[in-house]
């Protein structure tokens, strides 16, 4: 680190710690790895503190989901479903409430930066890739958060007994993942489209439905008990797929 | 020390229309390179394309240290950048927003370092105050601070007077000054007072 980032003297203050470019050397893998690690880490706090301080945006999405809940509450539970449908019914007005509720607030992670200008700097000093996982990373945070608050409110209000809520655990962690990755890609893809809403909307709903579906499967039958293999199985999948997917083409949506 | 070059190879840049520039090459590796032309020339475009934050159409940039062409972070970090088009968190002081973009890079920088460099520029009365607050110089002078942020061996200055003052003018000149004796600086500029004794200019436009 040099005392000061400005020329003092006729040449170039030299770095005590000379970067890469000046010594031409690699650093090995496990630091590397660690270095990406804090760099994403730092994205994901930068979006979390800059949401924080804003508060409206974080605000609208749990106000959304506690309307979503409040609503579907009065019009068809506790005692408007008949038993046998209720796991299938609570199951699927489950997803789409968490669904929308994401698509309120997970494009905003890129879009936000086109907006402001602020895309340039970040593109300055990350590859896409980085700021693809610290984004995701803070999206994911975000939707565990709005599930956190939403599920128990919804289990509560409709009263639906979940015998197995580790169950119901895995799968709101494991299809969140896959939510966020493909959400925060696809938030990339259209940052710089002049009808960004719509775009995304419409390009997430093939890409996401087989996620959904799934979801709702796993769920049904992590409400009758038993933890749902199957269908957890094909969320892995989709969250592996996914991941491959976005950290490869992470470059060709975020960069010029 | 392994000198660092800079060389642009039969660059075209089009948009809609015909193109800005065509098959533009240039090579340097200390100095100053003014670039020069009218309105619309594909100045800025140009600069972008050279930081890397731009595709040219047709055409290659590399960046060089000795031998080695320059690639990823080592690239990235090696170029630093100033254009009209870089914004800045506006909810975080100018010293939260250094702070992020260094530890986003992998080269987390001490707060007093960061500090010393706001301070250099004229910005340390200014540290508490959100960068959404600042006049249009003193985010033109917090430009400055980021483009030097990685002490890059390139630096590649895209209108760095615009809204400075008397004092903000001569900060930027002093840097560019040194800088030039030891590194690269590329400057592009409508105003011919911001170049003093070019060493290369590179004429858009014409």
């Amino acid at each position: 680190m040099t005392a000061s980032k400005f020329p003092q003297s006729p040449s170039p203050p030299v770095p005590q710690s000379l970067p890469d470019w000046e010594t031409g050397r690699r650093g090995d893998g496990g630091s590397r790895t660690t270095n990406s690690l804090s760099r994403a880490w730092a994205i994901c706090a930068k979006d979390a503190a800059q949401e924080l301080r804003r508060r409206i945006a974080i605000a609208s999405i749990f106000f959304f989901a506690a309307t979503s809940v409040t609503l579907v509450s009065f019009a068809v539970g506790p005692f408007g479903l008949p038993l046998e449908a209720r796991d299938r019914v609570c199951s699927a007005l489950l997803w789409i409430i968490l669904f929308f509720c994401a698509a309120t607030g997970l494009p905003r992670a890129f879009v936000r930066e086109e907006e402001t200008g602020t895309a340039f700097a970040l593109r300055k000093v990350a590859p896409a890739s980085l700021t693809l996982a610290g984004k995701t990373l803070f999206n994911y945070i975000l939707f565990l958060a709005i599930a956190a608050v939403t599920v128990p409110a919804f289990a509560i209000l409709l009263e639906w007994r979940l015998p197995s809520a580790g169950a119901l655990a895995a799968v709101l962690v494991l299809a969140g993942y896959g939510l966020s990755v493909v959400s925060t890609f696809l938030a990339a893809l259209v940052a710089r489209a002049s009808q960004k809403n719509v775009l995304f909307v419409v390009i997430s709903f093939p890409l996401l439905l087989p996620l959904l579906l799934s979801a709702i499967a796993a769920t049904v039958e992590a409400a009758a008990g038993p933890v749902p293999a199957t269908p957890l199985r094909v969320i892995v999948a989709y969250d592996g797929a996914a991941t491959c997917a976005a950290y490869l083409l992470a470059s060709a949506a975020w960069e010029d | 020390m392994l000198a660092t070059t800079l060389e642009a190879r039969d660059l075209t840049k089009a948009f809609a229309g015909p193109p800005l520039f065509s098959r533009l090459s240039f090579r340097a590796e200390k100095g100053l390179v003014a670039v020069k032309g009218r309105n619309g020339s594909g100045k800025t475009t140009l600069l972008k394309i050279l930081a890397g934050l731009a595709h040219p159409s047709s055409g290659s940039v590399s960046v060089r240290r000795g031998e080695k062409e320059l690639v990823g972070d080592d690239r990235r970090l090696a170029v630093g950048w100033s254009g009209p088009d870089l914004a800045f968190y506006e909810d975080f002081s100018a010293l939260e927003n250094l702070r992020f973009f260094s530890r986003a890079a992998g080269r987390p920088a001490a707060d007093p370092d960061l500090l010393r460099s706001l301070e250099e520029v004229g910005l340390a009365g200014a540290l508490d105050r959100r960068v959404g607050a600042f006049s249009t110089g003193m985010k033109q002078r917090l430009k400055i601070v980021f483009s030097f942020l990685f002490d890059p061996p390139v630096l590649l200055l895209d209108e760095p007077m615009i809204g400075l003052d008397a004092e903000g003018r001569s900060i930027v000149e002093r840097l560019v000054a040194a800088r030039r004796r030891g590194g690269l600086v590329v400057l592009a500029s409508n105003d011919p007072r911001d170049f003093a004794n070019p060493d290369q200019v590179v004429e858009l436009g014409k």
